[in-house]
C-alpha cells in the first residue's frame, strides 16, 4: 500500500515540487485562515479582545444568533439592508452588464471602418481603476455640483428638481450604474470572442432557409454563446456579490458611511471589523456568505452541467 | 421598401446607436480628465464650459494711426485709430500682467512666463527673459509691477515676503541692478513704481518711498497707512506734487515732505493717469479729473456698454457705469477702458461718448495648476514607488509560482491534482474578508512574538499579493499549457532532455504569451486593490488607492484636485493597458471562451 503510493509520489516527483511553493503559499493565505476564521467566528472578538487573538472568549453561535435572529441586535438590522442592497446590486449589474455587453458585441462585430478603434474605445471604462470610478460616479452624483443633475436639470429639462442621488432610495441606482459602467466591456469582451468563434457558414444556412435575424439570434447565436454568457453570469454573480471599491469610494471619497440603501455586505463587514474592530461578527457574516456563495456556484454548476448533458 | 435601402437604413441606424453608446461610454472618463483642469469655483457653481481669462483693460496706447488696448489675460489687441477695427492680435496667456510701452517694443512683465517682449511692427512675440527672482509660488504672485525710466526698465513682483526691485537694460537685454528694498516698514509687499526726477518712488503696501537708483540707497519712507490702509496701488506725478490712489481713494502728496496735502476722492480708485496738468482718476462707476491748475474736480459716468453673463458686450446698449482702469488723452478724445474689455472714446469738447469698442475676449483658462497643487498636497511620489514596488513584486513572484503549478496541473495527473484544482476554484469562491480577518491577526500575533514588522511592510505586502492572485493566474495560465502540443515534449523526452529540461527548454518558452498576458493582468488587479492594501499598509507603504482615498477624503471640496489625482491614478494604468492590448485581449478570452 504505502510502497505502491510512494511509487506514484516518486513517479510525479516533478509534478509535485512544481506545485508545493504554491501549496505552502496557499497554506499560509488561504486555507490556514479560512479555518482560522470561521473558528473566529464563534468568539467574541472586539476592539477589547483583540489583543487575545484565538483566545478570545468563545460564545458559540452568539454572533450567528444576533446576525439571524435577535431583532434587537443593531448589526442584523444594517445586514438585512445591505443583504437586499446586494441582491438587487448583483441581480441587475450581472444581468445588465451582460445585456449591454452582448448589445455592443453584436453591434461591433460588423464589417465597418474604424472597427478596431471602436473596440479599443470601448474597452476604456474597464481599464479605469475601480477606485477611479468610484471617486468619478461620486462626484458625478453630487447634488448640486455633479454634472448628471446638471445634465438633468439645467439642460435637458427632464428633471424639475435636482434629486438626491447619494442619499435615500436612489442611492442603490447610483452604485449600480457605474458598476455596469465599469464591467460592461468585459462581458463584451468575453462575447464578441465567442461571436467570432461562430462559423459563419451556419448564418450562411440559415440566410437560405430565410430566417429573420431575430430567428437567427436566438437559434444560433444565443445557444453558441452559451459558455461565454454562462461562465459572465458566474463571473459576476462572485465580483458583485464581493464588490467594494466602487461603493466604498463613492460617498465621501472613502471617508463616508453608504447609507441604508447604498450599503452592500461587504462595505458593512469592513465597517464592521476594521472600523468598529468586531473582527467576530465580521468573520461571522463571511462565514455566511462564503457558505451561501458555495450553494450559488453549486446550483450554477448543476444547471450548467445538466444543459451540457442536454445538448450532448 | 427595397431590400438593399431597408438594408442600409438598418445598417446607418445600428452606426448611429454605436456612436451614441461610444459617447456616452467615453463621457465620465472625459468629464474627469475635463474637471481635472478647470477652476474649483467654475465646479462649484455647476459651470460647465472652461472659464476664460479676465480680459479687463491694462493699458491703451495709441501710436501714429494704431491704437493699441492691452487687457489684463495678456491679451495685446491693434485696433485702426479711427475706425477701432481691430488690425492685429496676439494673447500672451499671462497672469498678473503689467505692460510698457517703448518706440519698437511691448513689454510684458507677468507672474507666470516672466519677462516678455512683443514687437509692435508685426505683433510677435521676439522674446522671453527670465527674472532673477527666488523660488516663487507663481500663484501667489498678486501683481507685477513694469516702469522705464533713465533709459533703463525696472520691475518687481507684489508676493509676500519678496522686497526687491530689477533693474534689466534693453539695449543688452540683461539683467543690470538688483536692489533689495527692506526698510523700516519690513515686512511690506512693493505695489508701485514711479521714476521723476533723479529719484525712484516706490508705493509699497505701508506706506511710499523714496529710492535713490544711483546709489541704491533708500533716502526716505513716509507711513501712510492711514490714508492706504491697504496700500499705495498707483503713483503719478502731476504739477511737481504726486497723486497716490489705492482702495480708499487718491491723494495729492507733497514729495518734499512726504505729507498729503489734499484728498481728491474718497472710494476705490482702480485707474490712474496724468496728462499735462490732469490727473485722471478711475473710479468704480466712471472717472473724475483733478486740473493741478486750478484745483478743481470734474467728472463722468455712464460711459460703457451693457455685458452678457458670458462676458461679451451688447452692442448699441444703453451706457453704464463701470469701473475705469485704462485711460489714453489723444487730442480732444478721450479713450478709457474698463472690465470684459470694454473701450469708450469720449470726446472731451462735445462732452459725450462718441465711440464704443471691446477687445477679444480672454484666453481659455486651463489650470494645468490644479495637478502641481494636488503633487503638492499628495505624496504622489511616494505611492507611485510603492505601488510599483509591491505590484511589480508581488506579480513576478506570482507568475513564478503559478507557472510552476499550472504546468504540473495541466500535464500530470497526479494523486491530489483533483483536490489541487478544486481548492483552487473554491479559493475565488471565499470573500477576500475571510482571508484579510486572520491574516491581519496573524500578522499582528506574528509581529508581537517574533518582533518582526510584518503588517505595513513591502514584504508583507509582496507576499500577501503574490499569494493571493496565484489561484487566478493558474487557471488562466493551465489553458495556454494546455494549448501546447504535447507531442512536442513526448519528442524531446524520447532526445534525451530531463523532464526540468523539457519544462525550462520547450515549454516555457511557447508559453511567454500567455504568461505575459496573465501577468499584466495581476498587476493591473493589484493595482486596483484597495481592501487589503487599506488594511495592511502603513504611511511608508501605502499604495495608490490606499493614498488617493485619504487624499480625497480630506479635500472633499476641492473637485478640481480629486479629479486630477483620479486622472493621474488613470492614465499609467490606461497606458500600459493600451501598449499590451493584443496580448491581455487574447490571454483573458481564449480562457474564458473555452470554458
Amino acid at each position: 500500500m504505502f510502497k505502491k503510493l510512494w511509487k506514484r509520489f516518486v513517479k510525479y516527483r516533478i509534478a509535485y515540487l512544481f506545485i508545493l511553493p504554491t501549496a505552502i503559499g496557499m497554506m499560509l493565505l488561504h486555507v490556514v485562515p479560512i479555518f482560522q476564521g470561521i473558528y473566529m467566528s464563534f468568539l467574541d472578538l472586539n476592539q477589547f479582545t483583540l489583543n487575545q487573538y484565538l483566545g478570545a472568549p468563545f460564545i458559540g453561535l452568539r454572533n450567528f444568533y444576533d446576525i439571524l435572529i435577535n431583532g434587537n441586535s443593531p448589526i442584523r438590522l444594517g445586514l438585512v439592508e445591505a443583504t437586499r442592497n446586494t441582491i438587487i446590486y448583483t441581480a441587475v449589474v450581472t444581468f445588465g452588464t451582460l445585456f449591454i455587453g452582448l448589445i455592443v458585441a453584436l453591434m461591433v462585430n460588423r464589417e465597418f471602418k474604424g472597427k478596431g478603434l471602436v473596440r479599443t474605445l470601448f474597452l476604456f471604462p474597464w481599464v479605469v481603476p475601480t477606485y477611479v470610478t468610484g471617486i468619478l460616479w461620486g462626484f458625478m452624483w453630487q447634488k448640486e455640483v455633479g454634472i448628471i443633475n446638471i445634465l438633468l436639470k439645467d439642460v435637458f429639462h427632464i428633471l424639475p428638481t435636482k434629486p438626491f442621488w447619494l442619499i435615500g432610495p436612489n442611492t442603490l441606482w447610483a452604485i449600480i450604474i457605474p458598476t455596469i459602467w465599469r464591467y460592461w466591456p468585459f462581458t463584451m469582451l468575453l462575447l464578441l470572442a465567442g461571436l467570432q468563434q461562430i462559423p459563419e457558414e451556419l448564418y450562411e444556412a440559415a440566410d437560405i432557409d430565410g430566417a429573420s435575424s431575430w430567428r437567427k439570434f436566438w437559434m444560433i447565436t444565443w445557444p453558441l454563446l452559451r459558455p461565454v454568457w454562462a461562465i459572465s453570469i458566474l463571473f459576476g454573480l462572485i465580483y458583485n456579490v464581493y464588490g467594494f471599491n466602487i461603493v466604498i469610494m463613492m460617498f465621501g471619497f472613502g471617508a463616508g458611511f453608504p447609507g441604508e440603501w447604498g450599503d452592500i455586505l461587504m462595505t458593512n463587514i469592513f465597517r464592521n471589523a476594521f472600523m468598529q474592530w468586531n473582527f467576530g461578527m465580521g468573520a461571522a457574516i463571511s462565514v455566511l456568505l462564503m457558505i451561501t456563495m458555495i450553494i450559488i456556484v453549486n446550483i450554477w454548476f448543476y444547471y450548467y452541467r445538466r444543459a451540457e448533458e442536454i445538448r450532448g | 421598401m427595397p431590400y438593399y435601402l431597408k438594408k442600409k437604413v438598418i445598417k446607418w441606424a445600428v452606426h448611429l446607436v454605436m456612436i451614441i453608446m461610444l459617447l456616452v461610454t467615453l463621457f465620465p472618463i472625459g468629464w474627469m480628465m475635463f474637471c481635472s483642469v478647470k477652476e474649483n469655483l467654475d465646479i462649484l457653481i455647476g459651470k460647465i464650459p472652461l472659464s476664460r481669462a479676465h480680459n479687463n483693460t491694462h493699458e491703451i496706447f495709441a501710436d501714429h494711426d494704431s491704437l493699441w488696448v492691452l487687457t489684463s489675460d495678456g491679451g495685446i489687441n491693434k485696433w485702426d485709430i479711427k475706425s477701432l477695427k481691430e488690425t492685429g492680435y496676439v494673447s500672451a496667456q499671462t497672469s498678473s500682467t503689467h505692460y510698457l510701452f517703448d518706440k519698437d517694443y511691448i513689454w510684458v512683465s507677468s507672474a507666470n512666463k516672466g519677462l516678455l517682449r512683443f514687437e509692435k511692427n508685426n505683433i510677435k512675440k521676439s522674446k522671453e527673459f527670465k527674472m532673477p527672482l527666488p523660488e516663487l509660488d507663481k500663484a501667489k504672485v498678486v501683481n507685477t509691477t513694469l516702469v522705464s525710466g533713465w533709459g533703463k526698465i525696472y520691475l518687481t513682483v507684489q508676493y509676500q515676503g519678496y522686497e526687491g526691485l530689477i533693474e534689466f537694460n534693453p539695449a543688452t537685454e540683461k539683467t543690470t541692478r538688483v536692489f533689495d528694498l527692506t526698510n523700516k516698514l519690513s515686512p511690506t509687499q512693493i505695489r508701485s513704481l514711479l521714476p521723476v526726477g533723479g529719484k525712484m518712488w516706490i508705493g509699497l503696501d505701508k506706506g511710499l518711498m523714496k529710492f535713490d537708483i544711483k546709489n541704491g540707497k533708500v533716502e526716505a519712507v513716509y507711513d501712510l497707512s492711514q490714508y492706504l490702509p491697504i496700500g499705495v496701488a498707483r503713483l503719478k506725478a502731476v504739477g511737481g506734487k504726486i497723486v497716490i490712489s489705492g482702495n480708499n481713494g487718491a491723494f495729492l502728496l507733497d514729495p518734499a515732505t512726504g505729507k498729503v496735502i489734499k484728498t481728491l476722492y474718497a472710494d476705490n480708485v482702480l485707474g490712474l493717469k496724468v496728462f499735462g496738468d490732469k490727473a485722471y482718476i478711475g473710479t468704480n462707476r466712471g472717472y473724475k479729473i483733478y486740473d493741478a491748475k486750478t484745483g478743481g474736480m470734474a467728472g463722468h459716468e455712464m460711459l460703457f456698454r451693457q455685458v452678457r453673463a458670458d462676458g461679451t458686450v451688447i452692442k448699441d446698449s444703453e451706457f453704464v457705469p463701470s469701473d475705469v482702469s485704462a485711460f489714453l488723452k489723444v487730442g480732444e478724445k478721450l479713450y478709457i477702458g474698463t472690465t470684459f474689455g470694454r473701450i469708450s472714446v469720449f470726446n472731451e469738447k462735445l462732452n459725450k461718448v462718441v465711440d464704443t469698442s471691446s477687445a477679444r475676449q480672454g484666453h481659455l483658462v486651463i489650470s494645468w495648476i490644479n495637478y502641481v497643487d494636488m503633487w503638492k498636497n499628495v505624496e504622489f511620489g511616494l505611492y507611485l514607488r510603492n505601488s510599483f514596488l509591491i505590484c511589480g513584486l508581488a506579480t513576478v513572484f506570482a507568475m513564478m509560482l503559478s507557472t510552476l503549478a499550472a504546468y504540473a496541473l495541466s500535464r500530470f495527473d497526479f494523486p491530489g491534482s483533483k483536490v489541487f484544482s478544486m481548492a483552487i476554484l473554491a479559493t475565488q469562491m471565499v470573500p477576500g474578508m475571510m482571508f484579510l480577518l486572520p491574516t491581519y491577526s496573524n500578522f499582528v500575533k506574528m509581529t508581537e512574538f517574533t518582533g518582526i514588522p510584518i503588517k505595513g511592510t513591502f514584504y508583507g505586502m509582496v507576499f500577501v499579493y503574490s499569494v493571493f492572485y496565484v489561484p487566478f493566474s493558474i487557471w488562466i495560465l493551465r489553458g495556454f499549457f494546455a494549448a501546447i502540443p504535447a507531442e512536442l515534449e513526448e519528442a524531446s523526452r524520447i532526445d534525451g532532455c530531463s523532464p526540468l529540461q523539457v519544462f525550462w527548454y520547450i515549454v516555457l518558452p511557447l508559453a511567454v504569451p500567455g504568461i505575459i498576458a496573465t501577468g499584466v493582468y495581476v498587476f493591473l488587479t493589484t493595482w486596483d486593490e484597495l481592501m487589503f492594501a487599506w488594511v495592511l499598509t502603513s504611511a511608508d507603504t501605502m499604495t495608490i488607492p490606499v493614498g488617493i482615498r485619504n487624499f480625497v477624503g480630506n479635500y472633499q471640496n476641492r473637485f478640481d484636485l480629486i479629479m486630477a489625482a483620479a486622472t493621474v491614478a488613470t492614465v499609467p494604468v490606461m497606458i500600459v493597458f493600451f501598449m499590451l492590448q493584443k496580448y491581455i485581449v487574447k490571454g483573458l478570452t481564449a480562457g474564458a471562451v473555452k470554458g
